[in-house]
């Protein structure tokens, strides 16, 4: 089943939703603007994550904690950098971002850390992450805010809602118009390209890859590929090495390098005889840009696509 | 537990027995061979299939196929079946020599121990793929020997206080996991949390030889042991009395038992309860006589974790499961059952 998200009744919903939103927020950040002081219940507002959970956040948000690097660099990106209080270990881009305080690692947050920030809300980038601390945080009135991106359009999506949310709605605007460019014109490059099909593998021993959920899944597709695992459900999982040969991928892609070093930077054993392999078609790509649904993703889309047409961007 | 004195009786078997049990049991494990090499998350055409496991050539494989069978899944049975057999065997000797049906090399920490050589090897010897199955080897062996002075009491060795030593050991080395994995970075630690559970995937050729060639050693000196150890059976003293050299027994079977543990952990991670089921499955059915015990687990174990691993790689193809959970899923309830049972 073909699912196209920018024609469906959802993404209409959504936009009506959005437009909604913005007028509100933009209304609240221009009451920033003008500096008229608000207090009592007036001060905060409500808004829904991507997990669909309802959060309650005061409408100027100077102190903000961000618990996975993409969200640290969309934070950066739509310049809202001075507010961030504190980050993970992750957090190494933009170069600032390593000279906020850590508050531990993305699975091992340190809650008194976080605590004694005082932050007015964190963000987390699954939802996976909320259980173990969102009570204990909940009772400090520190709202946590999810953003769970499966696709490039929800990830421009997650920069405008942050925009919002931290009254940079015309920075962030800008950025996704940037990157919406960006990617556009990786579009128009590969038009007439063959569709490659790949495997991306997440990690070789144990074989990982992506699957139907994962924002990965659609960059490969918009970087003119076709992911041999795109229909299988799920994010990402323990694969079948049967199943990826047996799957003849013209192309391998290897996220490696940036901050994962020489980690996964060779093809699984029971890779090495597929098409791919054989035909020097493995891709080594900066993990950075793309293991981070973030800003630096569209330059992941683009060596992506150069990667897998090279004669397409002559 | 009351079953353990009952089912740990020194029946002696007849060579015809052992030999019939042993034939029967190698049928089984050949049936089971041949079941799990035709059966995948890709369907290979199974009369081509055989034709070319019986070493033919031109069977019409494609040379995907072929790659499928021999490169990727042939080598995972095996790894499989040297896997099952050295950890059915050497909870086989484990609970002869230490005459507790409860010891097992996950429950006594020793698996445990071996994955804290394995992850040591891993965070500080990391080019080097032969140091995991020498540290886990060392890693085995260590534990073995410090739940074996624990559990050793001035009025000697008690079941109860041999699980209690191994209970320590056992959360004491989880805690030097957990601590290990923190060291690690981010990137391995969810491979990692797989490999823990058991997991057969992306096996390489060398850890294939590791895991078979101790396999076959360590089975090779528990077997050429088996009769000294139903003497042992009797205890310690008697044995001596009747000419075992109870010491040297004891060493080469701590020795031998660490050895298959440690390649096997080293070359698939923890994989629970076959140590545990398997030897007395073999007792129910066979008697306790441990020359038919330890052969015969040997080849049970082996069967048994095939059979785990194909359900892992195929009930939710093409995703996969670690095989540590599914021998856990089969292992556990049948425990209970043979403990009520017992």
């Amino acid at each position: 089943m073909k699912y196209t998200f920018s024609k469906s009744r959802s993404y209409r919903c959504f936009t009506t939703l959005l437009l909604a939103a913005a007028l509100v927020f933009d209304f609240a950040c221009w009451k920033r603007d003008t500096k008229v002081p608000l207090a009592g219940i007036g001060s905060m507002r409500t808004v829904t994550d991507d997990a669909g959970r309802q959060v309650t956040v005061p409408v100027h948000i100077d102190r903000i904690v961000s618990l996975a690097p993409n969200l640290t660099e969309i934070v950066y990106a739509i310049g809202a950098g001075a507010q961030l209080v504190g980050n993970t270990e992750y957090c190494d881009y933009p170069p600032e971002a390593k000279h906020v305080a850590k508050i531990g690692d993305t699975m091992h947050p340190s809650i008194e850390r976080i605590i004694a920030l005082k932050p007015q809300i964190v963000m987390v980038s699954t939802a996976s992450q909320l259980e173990a601390f969102t009570k204990q945080l909940a009772e400090q009135k520190i709202s946590v805010y999810v953003t769970d991106p499966h696709s490039l359009e929800e990830v421009f999506h997650s920069i405008t809602t942050l925009g919002d949310l931290l009254c940079q709605h015309d920075r962030a605007a800008a950025v996704v118009a940037d990157l919406r460019r960006r990617a556009d014109l990786v579009e128009a490059a590969i038009k007439r390209v063959k569709p490659v099909s790949v495997f991306y593998q997440v990690s070789g021993e144990p074989l990982y890859t992506i699957g139907r959920d994962a924002y990965l899944t659609d960059l490969v597709r918009r970087a003119g590929g076709v992911s041999v695992t795109a229909d299988v459900p799920g994010a990402f999982f323990l694969y079948s090495d049967e199943a990826a040969l047996a799957a003849r991928p013209e192309a391998i892609i290897l996220p490696t390098g940036g901050s994962m070093g020489s980690a996964n930077a060779t093809v699984a054993a029971s890779l090495r005889n597929s098409p791919a392999a054989l035909n020097n078609r493995v891709h080594k790509i900066n993990d950075d840009h793309l293991s981070r649904p973030g800003p630096r993703l569209v330059d992941g889309l683009e060596e992506l696509a150069r990667a897998l047409h090279p004669e397409a961007f002559k | 537990m009351s079953g353990g004195s009952q089912s740990i009786h020194t029946g002696r078997a007849t060579f015809g027995r052992t030999l019939f049990v042993c034939g029967f049991l190698l049928l089984l494990l050949v049936l089971v061979l041949l079941i799990a090499s035709v059966v995948g998350s890709q369907r290979l055409p199974l009369a081509s299939s055989l034709c070319a496991l019986a070493g033919k050539t031109n069977c019409g494989l494609s040379s995907e196929q072929q790659a499928i069978l021999f490169d990727i899944r042939l080598p995972r049975i095996l790894l499989a079946g040297a896997v099952g057999m050295s950890l059915a065997t050497a909870g086989a000797g484990y609970q002869a020599l230490l005459r507790n049906p409860l010891a097992e090399p996950y429950l006594l920490g020793v698996s445990n121990g071996a994955a804290v050589g394995t992850m040591t090897a891993l965070v500080f010897f990391g080019a080097h793929e032969w140091s995991r199955p020498v540290m886990a080897f060392a890693g085995a062996l260590l534990a073995t020997f410090v739940v074996y002075r624990l559990a050793r009491g001035r009025t000697g060795t008690t079941p109860e206080r041999l699980i209690l030593a191994g209970v320590i050991v056992t959360t004491f080395l989880s805690s030097a996991i957990v601590f290990i994995t923190t060291l690690m970075d981010a990137t391995r630690i969810r491979s990692f949390t797989f490999w823990l559970l058991g997991d057969l995937s992306g096996t390489t050729t060398s850890m294939l030889i590791v895991a078979m060639v101790a396999a076959g050693v360590g089975v090779g000196f528990l077997i050429a042991n088996a009769r000294s150890l139903n003497l042992m059976m009797l205890g310690e003293r008697d044995a001596f009395d009747l000419g075992v050299e109870v010491r040297r027994v004891r060493l080469t079977v701590f020795v031998a038992a660490s050895l298959l543990v440690g390649a096997s952990v080293a070359s698939s991670g923890s994989v629970g309860y076959v140590g545990l089921v398997v030897p007395h499955l073999v007792r129910l059915s066979f008697g306790s006589d441990n020359r038919v015990v330890i052969a015969a687990s040997a080849l049970a174990g082996a069967a048994f974790v095939i059979v785990a691993d194909t359900l892992a790689r195929t009930i939710i193809a093409p995703r996969e499961l670690p095989v540590g959970a599914i021998t856990a899923l089969i292992g556990a309830p049948l425990f209970i059952f043979l403990l009520k049972r017992g």
